[in-house]
Parts: structure tokens; C-alpha cells; sequence
């Protein structure tokens, strides 16, 4: 079998890109999704070598400034994912598809009660293409202003492209538009600032996709793990404080924390270098949003932006409260931040590659600052609160609560739930005192175990609180907080800095803030699989 | 007929052990059981180096705060219940260990929580038994578990809303309540809003390891019912209270 060396670089040639790449990372800040219901499965795969060259995988691309070297990067990228119905509906062999993981095969809507999706989340409030027989995602991610009609001609072609297959192959419809329309798409767009620079902010306010896992054989910069690795018992802000994750927490095929490989789909070929996506498409409820902050921040010392923060465990502007406890703090690294990014966007955009080089270390150290943490000065939670959304989600060292060699690692009940996240927010919130309207967060999750992984973190960190000892306290932000007034109250206690004679904070009466509007599971198989799966050739015995 | 019983889940386990096995194993649990004194126990095993080091491995254990009782037990061949003549006697070739658990979560988030945090204490406390494949890699070590588990057929919880955690800060807050009360009744305003606000604080518990296990503990959260830990455990909790309610419409009737 293949090593896992960290030296020993992945074949990101096999492997669809948006595994590896954060598109948005990478100027392509809008997006289509699409879903297809596939009856003649010899169609559907048809379709399916139709759209192969086109598929992007993570190959690394090559600068503008050097585009004769090899890879340059597509004016649309495109990636492809299967339901386990699709799977089925494409004619895989009933012995490969027995032999995916049970969560998988269920799906997310027969999930839900796992998932906390429930009162206004419940499916029959989703967009209704949800509980369509959906098979297949297709995603575009392209330019944004004042290049977003690239994507719109990209996707006219694939529209186009897939009529040659109809009927066989359908296009779904009913994803719920600005308008109320059901539409045949769901678009996803970076936020835009005043100025019209394009920002990494939700709805909501929060700079997001700030922290994501490292992991081994990527080929990204080794300085990256630190904040996206795994803790080790070193100091946070060095290389020595982490150490790079197992590839086959997010890749079939590999190695993975517990020294073995992943729970995987048969035949091996089939599996290898593929993963599986979690997709999710969340609103955010922006009038119940500010009007909860506005209300209960009166009462609050540091006022609202200091109560926002502590709901989520970063500033708005994203930098952490562990190690940025004040707003002032907390500015300076943001101030700093975006100058290294706009210089080291201007660098690349004069083709001056010396200027990029410095420029790209300068935002190197200041991103550091913005992941290189973890909570052992604060266990008590003064200044990150032990429940926010970040410290809930991503505990880093925090669950051994101090006892430094509880564990076997500091980060053991930590390190096998780590998710990859893509997507981009959707629509835009033209009254911020309302909380209907056609805005949230298309919401991408990679991992190489759906259940372990996500349904593990939505379930047991964001939607209950007993391994942080909070009872049934949930996720300020994301829980699935009960609009029945029988129901469990939406709590949350802020935490008082140990020995300053003050009592915590209480937040009571939280209303659900985000609430899901659809989504499924799939499966991202690796390009040798595609062209199985495309060719009929897949056979498990 | 379920595992599951409001927050808690029920784990048996019958492992076979070589029969000379079984006074090395004895040894071990002696040591490691709480209720001896601590004193010796400490002077015992801090001579003989980290690997020893039993009162450490417990501290993982007790870090899980997931546990409501766990038991280790030895039986001998001998000493297998025989119920009457018609019981026709028998020669076990092995020894068995019985484990038995009562814990919060799920069956994997158990399993894996002691594979990934505390492996060593595993191995050491299943030590020579048979077919133990150690407790990592995880896959095996699943195998092991589901092959030698003893279904649970009656389960009943008289607290089905309390996790551990729950009832440890319950307790905790009910002391620290009681105590206040006695303790501000004589106060005046001003007092009194500093007490209650230190008070406060001290309730929303300080995990730092140098707080003694009361000062440490939150109390601040609330508690309800357990999220669901099994789709099948939660159609089976409907059909009951289906059956229930067709029962008791035939009573009235």
C-alpha cells in the first residue's frame, strides 16, 4: 500500500481539487450547485466521461507568471459527488455499494433526528429539490466581480452539455431563489465590503474559514500545520506545538489517527483518494441575530461586539479571544492581517515575484497569530468562554481540562473529529432587522468518516454540551436552539476571569440563529474511480 | 430489549483468561482499586517508574467524566453459578473476566474514547487475555469488543435526564446552595451581592488542576433529555408509548 510519509507527497493528480484547495482561497469567491436524478443509469454514465476532462483535481497550479511551467489554473473549476441512490442509479454493483458505511447509505434526511434538525430545520422546511431523488452534485466555482458571467457561460455549457441526456439525466429544480423562485441551481457568493473588496465574512459578520485541519502529504507550506495540525505538548506558537494530522482522516485509502485505514467502500480503487461531503445549507436568521446581541449586550460589559465575539470565540474580525483578549488587541491583528493581504495580492498582480515572496511571509506570520493557540491558560474560559463556537468544535488540547498527561496524546479525543470545510455564503441580507430572505452559508464538509466526524461534532459538541461539562447547553451560534417554549432554553455562560470577583454572565432565551434548509451526504470519488464508475468497470470481487 | 437507558449505556463483557493467569490479574485489580489506601498505594507504585504508575493511568480515566459505575471481575472455573441438579456441571477450560459499564454517549464514542486516550491502562487491564489484539489499532480492537459483549435485555434508568457529569454538578450545587443560605441569612445588601456574585463564579467551575475536584466542577448547565444516540433505540422508546397508550384506551374501555 501506499506511505503515509508526510515527505512522500499524495498523487493530487487522482484527487478532486476542492479536497485539497480552498477555492475561495484562490479567487474563485462564486459558486453553482447543481443536482441531477439519474433513470437510465447507461446515461448517466455517459454523462459522466462527458464531464471528466473538465473535472478539476488538486494539482497544484502554476502562477500566472509562469503558466508555461505546466498546470494553469481553470477559468471554472469543477468537481463532481454522488449520493449512495446515485450510486445505485449509475448500476455500481450491488457488493461495492453494500460495503459503504450505514450513515452513507441512510443519507442525511433519514439522519435528522441525529442531527438535531428539527422545528424549522425539519426537511419539510428545506428547499423542496432536497427531497427530490438527488443522485448527483455537480460544483462551479469561478471569479467573482466583475468576472462572474464566466461562470454563468461555464454553466450554461454544462446545462447545454447535459441536455444531450435527457431524459436519463435530469437537471432538479426547486432551490428557493431571492425571489421565492424554485430555481435549477443554488449560487454561493463571497461577501463584497462597501468599498467592493471582496471579504471573508458570513452573514452574520464573522470572518469564517479561518482555521482548517493540516494534514499530511499535501505539499503545503510546513509552517501551516502550526493551528491546523494536531497538539502536541509543546508551546501553540511553534512548529514543534503540532504536528500534521493523518491523511486518511480525510482521505480514503490512507492511514489514519488510529493506525489503520479508514472504513472504505470496495474495491479499494474505488475508494482511494476519494472522501465524503457533507453539504449543507444553513440560514442565517440576521434580525434574531442583532436584535439578541443589541437586547442582551446592554447588560453586558465590553458591549456588543465583545458579546459576538464571546459566542464565538473570535472577534468578528476573526482574531481569537485566547490569545487577543481585548478589542483593541483584537483590531491591530485584523489591521495588520488585511495589509498582508492586500500587499501580497498586489505583489502577485504586478507579476513581481521576489515582492510576492516577501510579501507571502509577511501574511504567513500574521495568519499564525490567528490559529496558533490553544486553551491552557484558560481553562476556565475568562477569556475564550469553555462553550463558544470555536472552542466547541475544534477543543484543540482542551479536553484533557488541564490534567497535562491524562491522555496518551494531549489532543486523543480531538484529533478523529477534524473536518475540512469549504463553501461560501449564499445571498444577501438586505434588511438586518428581518430574518427571512435568501442568505446563509453553503456549508462543505470533508471527511473520511461522516459519522464520526460530522454527525459525531453536530451532534455531541454544537448541539449538547456534556464533554465540555455544560449539561445540555448548546452552540450559542449553530445549536438547534427549541422555539417551543416546553423546550430545553438556549443558554450560554460566559465565564468571569477566575479571582476578578465577578460573576459569569448568563445568556438565556437564545433563538435558533441558523437553521438548515437542506443538504445530503456524498461521496467525492477520486478520478481513477470516476472513470470506472464512467466506464462501468467497477467490480469488487 | 436495549443497551440504552435515558443518558446511559450498558456494556458487558465475558473475555477469556488463561487460568494461570489469574493471580497476576487479581494483583493488578487490587491495585488499582480506589478503596485501598491511597497512601500505599502511591509510595508503591512511584518506585517501580511511570509504567506502574497506576494512580496516573486512573487519571485519564477519571479526565473521561463519562463513566457512572465500572466494575472488573475475576471468575474462576470454579466459581460459575450452578443453579441445581438439573444444571448439569461444568469444567470451564479458562478463567473469565467480566467487565461491566454503565457510561455516557455512545458504544463507539466509549470504545474509542479509552482507545484513543488511554490505551495503555486498556492493555494492562485486559492483560493476557485471550485474543486481546491490544486496544490499538481500532479496528480489532471493535471486533474484540462486539465479539465478546453480553447483550443487555433489560435495561432501566430511575434518571433516565443524568448523565455523570449532571450528577456531579447537581451535587455540587446543591451543597454550595445550601451552604449559602445558611451562610447569608445575616448578611446585608452589599454583602450579600458580593458573596452571591463569588459565589457565581465559583460555580461556573475552574478546571485548573490545582482546584480541589468540588471547586472545579460547572454547575451552571441545564439539563434535559440525552440527544439521540441511536435511531432504532429512539423508534423502539415510540412503539412503547404507542403500546402503552392502546393499553390504557383498552382500560378506560
Amino acid at each position: 500500500m501506499m506511505s503515509t510519509d508526510p515527505d512522500i507527497p499524495l498523487d493530487l493528480h487522482d484527487i478532486q481539487g476542492n479536497i485539497i484547495k480552498a477555492y475561495n482561497r484562490e479567487d474563485y469567491v462564486t459558486a453553482r450547485y447543481v443536482l441531477y436524478q439519474v433513470t437510465d443509469g447507461a446515461k448517466g454514465r455517459e454523462f459522466l466521461a462527458e464531464l471528466l476532462p473538465y473535472v478539476t483535481t488538486a494539482a497544484p497550479w502554476s502562477r500566472e507568471s509562469a503558466v508555461r511551467a505546466g498546470n494553469p489554473k481553470p477559468p471554472v473549476t469543477l468537481n463532481i459527488a454522488f449520493t449512495h441512490q446515485g450510486l445505485e442509479a449509475l448500476e455500481l454493483p450491488a457488493a461495492s455499494l453494500l460495503t459503504f458505511p450505514q450513515e452513507f447509505v441512510s443519507g442525511m434526511v433519514k439522519r435528522r433526528e441525529i442531527l438535531g434538525d428539527d422545528g424549522k430545520s425539519a426537511p419539510e422546511h428545506w428547499d423542496p429539490v432536497w427531497l427530490k431523488p438527488v443522485h448527483l452534485l455537480l460544483w462551479l466555482n469561478g471569479p467573482g466581480r466583475p468576472n462572474e458571467h464566466v461562470l454563468d457561460e461555464y454553466h450554461g455549457m454544462l446545462v447545454e452539455l447535459a441536455k444531450k441526456f435527457a431524459p436519463g439525466v435530469e437537471c432538479l429544480s426547486g432551490h428557493r431563489g431571492e425571489d421565492g423562485a424554485e430555481r435549477d441551481y443554488q449560487s454561493g457568493s463571497a461577501l463584497y465590503d462597501e468599498d467592493g473588496n471582496i471579504t471573508a465574512k458570513e452573514h452574520f459578520g464573522y470572518s469564517d474559514g479561518i482555521s482548517n485541519p493540516f494534514f499530511k502529504g499535501t505539499g503545503a507550506n510546513p509552517n501551516n500545520v502550526i493551528g491546523g495540525g494536531k497538539v502536541t505538548r509543546e508551546s501553540p506558537d511553534t512548529v514543534e506545538g503540532w504536528e500534521p494530522l493523518e491523511t486518511g482522516e480525510f482521505l480514503l485509502g490512507y492511514k489514519d489517527e488510529a493506525f489503520e485505514y479508514p472504513e472504505a467502500p470496495l474495491p479499494p480503487l474505488l475508494a482511494r483518494n476519494g472522501t465524503y461531503l457533507v453539504f449543507r445549507k444553513l440560514h442565517e436568521n440576521v434580525g434574531s441575530f442583532e436584535s439578541y446581541l443589541d437586547e442582551t449586550s446592554k447588560h453586558f460589559e465590553g458591549g456588543k461586539e465583545a458579546l459576538a465575539a464571546k459566542f464565538v470565540g473570535r472577534w468578528r474580525n476573526g482574531a481569537p479571544l485566547a490569545t487577543h483578549p481585548t478589542e483593541e488587541e483584537a483590531n491591530g491583528l485584523a489591521a495588520r492581517w488585511n495589509q498582508a493581504y492586500v500587499s501580497m495580492k498586489k505583489a502577485e498582480a504586478d507579476h513581481d515575484d521576489g515582492a510576492y515572496a516577501t510579501a507571502s511571509n509577511v501574511y504567513a506570520d500574521v495568519r499564525k497569530e490567528l490559529v496558533a493557540f490553544d486553551y491552557d491558560q484558560d481553562l476556565a474560559g475568562g477569556r475564550c468562554p469553555v462553550g463558544a463556537h470555536v472552542r466547541r468544535v475544534n477543543p484543540r488540547g482542551g479536553l484533557e481540562f488541564g490534567r497535562s498527561g491524562a491522555f496518551a496524546s494531549r489532543g486523543a479525543l480531538t484529533n478523529r473529529r477534524r473536518i475540512l470545510r469549504r463553501g461560501l455564503p449564499y445571498g444577501i441580507c438586505r434588511d438586518r432587522s428581518r430574518d427571512d430572505g435568501e442568505h446563509g452559508n453553503i456549508v462543505m464538509m470533508l471527511v473520511a468518516s461522516i459519522r464520526r466526524q460530522f454527525e459525531f461534532v453536530q451532534q455531541q459538541w454544537m448541539n449538547y454540551g456534556n464533554d465540555f461539562k455544560l449539561g445540555n447547553d448548546k452552540d450559542p451560534l449553530l445549536g438547534n436552539h427549541s422555539d417551543d417554549p416546553d423546550g430545553i432554553d438556549g443558554r450560554m455562560t460566559i465565564e468571569s476571569t477566575p479571582g476578578s470577583g465577578k460573576p459569569p454572565f448568563l445568556c438565556a432565551g437564545i433563538p435558533r440563529f441558523v437553521e438548515t434548509r437542506g443538504g445530503a451526504y456524498f461521496f467525492v470519488p477520486s478520478m481513477t474511480a470516476l472513470r470506472m464508475i464512467s466506464k462501468a468497470l467497477v467490480d469488487p470481487t | 430489549m436495549s443497551n440504552i437507558a435515558g443518558k446511559a449505556f450498558a456494556m458487558n463483557l465475558i473475555t477469556p483468561i488463561e487460568r494461570k493467569q489469574v493471580k497476576w490479574n487479581k494483583v493488578a485489580f487490587w491495585l488499582l482499586t480506589p478503596s485501598k489506601p491511597r497512601n500505599f498505594l502511591n509510595w508503591f507504585t512511584k518506585r517501580l517508574g511511570p509504567r506502574f504508575d497506576f494512580a496516573a493511568k486512573l487519571n485519564g480515566l477519571i479526565t473521561l467524566s463519562m463513566i457512572h459505575y465500572a466494575r472488573w471481575v475475576i471468575v474462576k472455573p470454579e466459581e460459575w453459578p450452578h443453579l441445581g441438579t438439573e444444571q448439569p456441571r461444568e469444567d470451564p477450560a479458562y478463567a473469565y473476566q467480566l467487565f461491566f459499564s454503565n457510561f455516557n454517549g455512545s458504544w463507539a464514542q466509549y470504545v474509542d474514547s479509552f482507545s484513543a486516550g488511554i490505551p495503555e491502562g486498556l492493555d494492562g487491564l485486559w492483560n493476557k487475555n485471550v485474543g486481546w489484539p491490544t486496544s490499538v489499532p481500532q479496528g480489532p480492537f471493535h471486533d474484540y469488543v462486539r465479539h465478546n459483549e453480553v447483550w443487555t435485555n433489560y435495561y432501566y434508568s430511575a434518571y433516565p435526564m443524568a448523565a455523570s457529569n449532571d450528577i456531579k454538578s447537581s451535587k455540587r450545587l446543591r451543597n454550595e446552595l445550601l451552604d449559602f443560605i445558611d451562610r447569608s441569612e445575616k448578611m446585608g445588601a452589599k454583602e450579600f451581592q458580593r458573596e452571591y456574585h463569588k459565589l457565581l463564579s465559583s460555580l461556573q467551575g475552574n478546571p485548573n488542576p490545582d482546584f480541589t475536584a468540588e471547586e472545579k466542577f460547572p454547575c451552571l448547565g441545564q439539563m434535559a433529555p440525552t440527544p439521540i444516540v441511536s435511531l432504532a433505540s429512539v423508534a423502539v422508546r415510540r412503539a412503547r408509548v404507542e403500546i402503552r397508550s392502546v393499553e390504557e384506551v383498552h382500560d378506560a374501555e
